[in-house]
């Protein structure tokens, strides 16, 4: 009776110990077993009318709701309340939390229902069977939370907040700490308010020195809500954000620096992006020194190469002195290139074009080359391919122009990681002709010409492309 | 590209699925996802009514799906269901009913039809013991047996044909000899083989993931609204169609010509298709084979290349990134990256499974955002392999454990790269997961947190998805999700630029093919069966289109069966879904019957489909040849021999004999008279009248016919003890409807076995020392049928000791709730 999700998981056990008959050995669960043994097994022991007619009218439940007839639901869910009367003390337990989920999805989307019925209904829910009550306290406020009554979903909260049922299990306190965090939550959203109209007020006002006392109040109790909750690890995007906020505020520097710190490196959290946008912004606020920033976006770009942070990684990259980041910031717009969402992103074929020609210029090119010999097999038939050529032209003329720059130094006869490339091309195209599905190769080679010549053609149009 | 920010909260805990301490804080309700968290300055609630607008319907034209192209010319079986595999006897002591393969029946099935093959390899073992030439043995080795007599012996019997066949001394010497192997080698050998083609086919009937990913296409024509379905048909599904369709908003999609169609070598498993830069291109994916083709402007096909998979495949998908790339999987754990114009390169290979290691004959991979990072899947969990690092790293990207909260015999059935090339209205990162219970949704940027989790609650096992384009620009895209047993769901996926994807709106069920029953002209029962057993035929492909038109979207879904049946249904998108959206009803037109009509016509002319086996037929024409000279006397032996010599039964009718006295007994003026008759008085009001003369009737002399009566009199008991409680409970004549139906289901045809023991039959079953006991037992009870007032009670002392169940189903007559469970609690 410890927990509530070792009671849901119970069902699922026996119908495992039912099934390892079979030699399937690989310990997978078939939800479909059992229909298939009942059109066989006539012995054994039977469902029970009453088990019948309560997953008969689930069925129903469930139809009914997928094909949006609320209504309908509605009334079969009057007769499915039999089953918290089961004498199948398993499902007798599981009741509760069925109800709950089919009970609240009908009046989620029913016509007539109103946030009174939805109350009502949560509250009798709340008292029946005791496991769901954080369970449902959560939810229920999330509800009034999307109604936008905040003062209700508040109120409960905090009932549900000093709720105590028998020996405190874990997930029972992660539930508290979730439904502490929620409440500080909305404690933040009041004082975000606040603040607002604070930033309003004169100075010199009486009001000013009343609300920002009401502000500090407010936040000392958001801290205590919300500090428990991201010591656990998880995905806690807005309570992080708006805690750091807060402290920002209150000139906790170091507070807020550990905080994300702890969010963004700590092993046991997953590796969120977000995290680590959310200490790099914090670090920019703080006018970090460049170190550390690049050590931020360092880490987010192994990540996510995509993220679109990269490209002003790559800015503070070019600025630096060190060779090696100028190195690096070249692998960074190779890297935000090669992800099918950002092919037409024209600030990064601008930036590459534009760095690819200072490399050539600076006389790195070892670093282009490298970076090409892991593309030159694939980019051409990426980017530089005849259709993209077509489509880029008729689109966006400022692209296609970009990307013409960038392919004809790649591909082109004038640097020489180009020429090897163009040579090889240049002997493929000579071998007798490939059947018409080779556009891999035949086509770019093609199209590598083709993309060539648009630079050169487009030389004039250089200018008017650059910024 | 956007990372969404922030991320809806989410606990992350590391560990085995079915971890019992992990809140379930993606909660699984569709409305959860619709919840999001407000703006820090939370907007002014206008009237506190949610928004539904995101939401969308789809209302159908037709109730059910109805049939594109006429049926196929092959018959169509299906196939073992598991009334075959498993053992049909009940367990008592369980609580739920288990599946036992009954390799006993199939077993000596299997040696009485197929005893030729059985028995066939151990003639070669007793080789040295037969003598084939037929001279007279010389040998003084008694276990020389001539074949030749030995055959002449056999004549023209069958010996597994004809059990009663004449059993000769060498026939006998034959059995002896060969007895030891027969019994021992076939037994143990054979029966292990069938033990694992059981299992495997049992296996294969709870799942059958060989059509993971479907194998029906869309290939979009030159025009939106014109295209090519392709897909398998023939008995074999070896059979590639094309056929060329035109769809119109206004009407059903229209069949252009004949298909045109390329003969494969093995049935075809998947059929994928996408269109990269421009170009359509075609992968099929067969057991041991797969090929690729492209599709030129006209809708032709052209070979590009084919490719032997020697352990077998089990997956191929094409790269949405670059033209005629493609990734196999192979069973032996193989994962292969494979171009034309370069050939196959593996880039993993593991023969067990990511988390379980264990051993993984099914293996999945997709492409991913990454043009060079592909998705290796398993049963247990995603990575991502980046093909030009080193070989066996990558990082999981979903794991069937405590991460994404999945429970105990969880895996996974599907992943997919949903990023198809349109990256509006979703992330252009996003896979989806589909296992037994839930769907999944993660983001490859976040590996191992899904973004999304829903419990799809499909019946069997989702093996199809298609993730169509959004129906109007700024729409959520619909997600198609399909049941092998045909079970469709339609969802909407929204959430780009910085939101999280999240579902838009209630998820919707789309009918299946057996849905659209009604459609079709009533048959004779026999034919009926078999028409909805071919609507059941599971799902094996889907493929849906929503060609842009000016007015509602329109989305074109189409499915085939395994039958080889391509069905159609037409979806058209709701143009305002209000806060009270209407209930869509659409009922069958007349076009639709008609169709449906002409289908079931052609469905018809199909021969069925040949028996696997037939018993072996007797020459009774030699036979007959045999008793020809004998005179025929009487008329049983010449009805016996017309009916043998024209092939057919033989029926009593025949033999010339009137059998009215072995006609099946014509039911005893019993119970259900009596209880006729009671509710007849009852409805006249005259019920104390007739117990009064049921009272006269059954304390009066002892004269009833024994046997039939037997059985009568349990119900009578049964029925009387509640006549006797409608009067005192009810003495007004009219009785309450309810009861009525608690009497009739008083007196099933059961019998207990306390009152076999009150007959003289009693006695046969019980061994001769134990009689006396049982005898005294009997006296020591006051045996019913004395007095009224002695029928009730000891009926239900005796009931007591046997017959548990069927005293509680006569004493709780109208089952209120507590009646019922004060026993139950007892005990």
């Amino acid at each position: 009776m410890s927990d509530f999700s070792e009671e849901l998981i119970r069902p699922t056990t026996e119908d495992e110990q039912a099934e390892p008959c079979v030699s399937s050995g690989t310990g997978m669960y078939f939800p479909w077993l059992q229909k298939r043994i009942e059109t066989v097994a006539t012995g054994g022991k039977q469902e029970k009318d009453f088990g019948q007619t309560t997953s008969a009218c689930f069925g129903f439940i469930r139809e009914a709701l997928l094909k949006h007839q609320w209504q309908k639901a509605a009334e079969y869910m009057c007769s499915y309340l039999q089953i918290l009367e089961d004498s199948d003390s398993n499902k007798r337990q599981l009741a509760p939390e069925i109800i709950w989920r089919l009970g609240s999805e009908i009046l989620y989307y029913h016509p007539n229902s109103s946030v009174e019925t939805f109350n009502t209904f949560a509250d009798r829910m709340k008292n029946i069977g005791v496991m769901n009550y954080l369970k449902i306290s959560l939810q229920h406020a999330l509800y009034l939370l999307h109604h936008g009554l905040l003062e209700d979903a508040n109120r409960n909260l905090s009932q549900a907040e000093t709720w105590r049922y028998g020996e405190k299990s874990s997930s029972q306190e992660v539930l508290i700490n979730l439904i502490q965090a929620y409440k500080g939550l909305l404690q933040y959203y009041t004082w975000s308010k606040k603040k607002t109209e604070l930033s309003q007020l004169d100075e010199d006002d009486y009001a000013y020195n009343s609300a920002s006392q009401t502000m500090l109040s407010h936040s000392w109790k958001t801290s205590i809500n919300l500090c428990a909750l991201i010591q656990i690890p998880g995905v806690w995007d807005p309570f992080v954000k708006s805690y750091v906020e807060m402290l920002e505020f209150y000139g906790d520097r170091e507070g807020a620096r550990e905080v994300l710190t702890n969010y963004a490196y700590d092993e046991k959290f997953p590796s969120n992006p977000n995290a680590h946008v959310y200490l790099y912004s914090f670090l920019k606020r703080e006018k970090a020194p460049r170190e550390k920033l690049l050590s931020v976006l360092k880490i987010l770009f192994q990540i996510v190469p995509s993220h679109k942070l990269m490209l002003e990684f790559h800015r503070l990259l070019r600025k630096s002195e060190k060779e090696e980041h100028r190195k690096l910031a070249l692998e960074v717009l190779f890297g935000v290139l090669d992800f099918a969402g950002c092919t037409r992103n024209i600030t990064a074929w601008k930036y590459l074009a534009k760095y690819l020609r200072q490399t050539l210029m600076g006389s790195h090119l070892a670093w282009v080359q490298e970076q090409w010999n892991s593309r030159k097999n694939w980019w051409p038939g990426f980017h530089f391919s005849y259709f993209w050529a077509k489509n880029d032209w008729k689109d966006d003329k400022a692209l296609a122009c970009e990307k013409a720059l960038v392919a004809g130094m790649l591909l082109g006869k004038s640097c020489s990681p180009g020429a090897t490339e163009e040579a090889q091309w240049g002997r493929f195209a000579q071998k007798p002709k490939q059947p018409s599905w080779n556009i891999g190769r035949v086509f770019v080679t093609r199209c590598g010409s083709w993309w060539s010549n648009c630079s050169s053609e487009l030389c004039g149009l250089e200018h008017a492309c650059w910024p | 590209m956007d990372f969404p920010s922030p991320l809806p909260p989410s606990l992350f805990m590391t560990g085995p699925l079915g971890l019992s301490n992990v809140p379930d804080v993606p909660f699984m309700c569709s409305w959860r996802d619709a919840l999001t968290l407000p703006e820090p300055r939370p907007r002014t609630s206008e009237d506190g009514a949610p928004r539904r607008a995101e939401g969308l319907l789809w209302e159908l034209d037709t109730p059910g799906p109805l049939p594109l192209l006429p049926p196929g010319p092959d018959p169509w079986d299906p196939g073992v269901t598991a009334r075959d595999l498993l053992f049909r006897g009940g367990y008592q002591f369980r609580r739920q009913p288990r599946a036992v393969l009954d390799g006993t029946e199939q077993l000596s099935r299997f040696l009485w039809d197929h005893g030729d093959i059985a028995f066939a390899p151990l003639g070669q073992l007793m080789l040295e013991n037969f003598k084939l030439e037929g001279a007279q043995s010389r040998s003084k080795k008694k276990t020389v047996v001539s074949v030749k007599r030995l055959l002449q012996d056999l004549g023209g019997h069958q010996p597994w044909g004809c059990p009663w066949a004449y059993l000769s001394y060498r026939q006998r010497r034959f059995s002896i000899l060969g007895g030891p192997i027969l019994s021992t080698s076939v037994a143990s050998l054979l029966g292990e083989l069938l033990h694992e083609e059981l299992a495997l086919r049992w296996q294969r009937l709870l799942l059958d993931d060989t059509f993971t990913g479907g194998a029906l296409a869309w290939v979009p024509g030159r025009t939106p609204a014109a295209g090519q379905l392709v897909y398998p048909a023939g008995g074999a599904l070896d059979t590639l169609y094309f056929q060329k369709v035109s769809l119109s908003p206004g009407s059903e999609p229209r069949v252009l010509g004949g298909p045109g169609h390329i003969q494969l070598r093995g049935p075809v498993r998947q059929v994928v298709t996408r269109t990269v830069q421009g170009e359509a291109l075609l992968a099929v994916r067969s057991d041991y084979h797969c090929g690729l083709w492209s599709v030129g402007k006209q809708g032709q096909p052209a070979p590009l290349q084919m490719l032997q998979v020697e352990k077998g495949a089990t997956g191929i998908s094409l790269s949405p990134h670059l033209p005629g790339e493609l990734v196999v999987c192979s069973r032996s754990g193989a994962v292969c990256l494979w171009t034309p114009q370069d050939g196959l390169r593996q880039i993993y290979k593991d023969s067990e499974t990511l988390v379980f290691r264990d051993p993984s004959p099914w293996r999945w991979a997709d492409f991913t955002a990454h043009p060079r990072v592909l998705t290796v899947g398993d049963r247990t969990g995603v990575k991502v392999v980046d093909t030009q690092g080193p070989p066996g790293c990558g990082l999981l990207l979903f794991r069937g454990g405590a991460e994404a909260s999945c429970q105990k015999g969880e895996r996974i059935l599907l992943t997919q790269y949903l990023g198809e090339h349109s990256p509006e209205c979703l992330h252009p990162t996003l896979h989806l997961v589909c296992t037994q219970f839930s769907l999944y949704l993660v983001d490859e940027r976040l590996p191992l947190v899904p973004l999304l989790k829903w419990n799809h609650g499909l019946p069997s096992a989702p093996l199809l998805a298609r993730l169509l384009p959004p129906p109007r620009p700024g729409c959520p895209r619909p997600l198609l999700l399909a049941g092998q047993a045909g079970e469709l769901l339609l969802l909407h996926l929204a959430g780009e630029g910085a939101s999280a994807p999240r579902l838009a709106g209630p998820p919707q069920s789309l009918p299946s093919r057996s849905d659209s029953l009604s459609a079709f002209p009533l048959l004779e029962p026999r034919s009926q069966r078999w028409l909805q057993e071919r609507l059941k035929a599971p799902t094996i492909g889907l493929a849906a289109t929503i060609p842009p038109s000016a007015s509602a979207p329109v989305l074109s879904l189409f499915h085939l069966s395994a039958a080889g049946d391509v069905f159609h249904q037409r979806l058209r998108l709701q143009a305002e879904p209000g806060p009270d959206p209407p209930v869509p009803t659409a009922s069958w037109t007349p076009q639709a019957t008609a169709r449906c009509g002409r289908w079931l016509k052609a469905l018809l002319e199909v021969p069925p489909a040949a028996p696997v086996w037939a018993a072996p037929a007797f020459s009774h024409r030699r036979l007959l040849g045999c008793f020809e000279p004998q005179k025929p006397d009487g008329k049983v032996p010449e009805g016996l021999r017309t009916a043998m010599a024209q092939g057919r039964l033989l029926r009593p009718r025949d033999l010339g004999l009137l059998l009215s006295e072995e006609r099946p007994p014509a039911p005893e003026p019993g119970p259900g008279d009596e209880l006729s008759e009671r509710l007849e008085a009852a409805w006249e009001g005259r019920v104390a009248g007739w117990w009064e003369r049921q009272r006269g009737a059954s304390s009066g002399p002892e004269k009833q016919p024994k046997r039939p009566k037997r059985r009568t009199q349990l119900s009578s008991t049964f029925s009387s003890l509640s006549g006797r409680l409608d009067l005192s409970d009810a003495p007004s004549p009219p009785p309450s409807p309810d009861q009525t139906p608690a009497e009739a289901r008083l007196q099933p045809p059961v019998t207990p076995p306390s009152q076999d023991l009150t007959q003289e039959p009693w006695a046969q079953g019980v061994p001769s020392e134990r009689r006396q006991t049982l005898r005294d037992y009997m006296a020591e009870l006051p045996l019913r049928g004395d007095s009224p007032g002695g029928a009730s009670a000891p009926s239900s002392q005796t009931s007591s000791i046997r017959a548990t169940p069927s005293r509680q189903q006569a004493a709780v007559p109208s089952g209120s709730q507590s009646q019922r469970k004060k026993p139950r609690m007892g005990f």
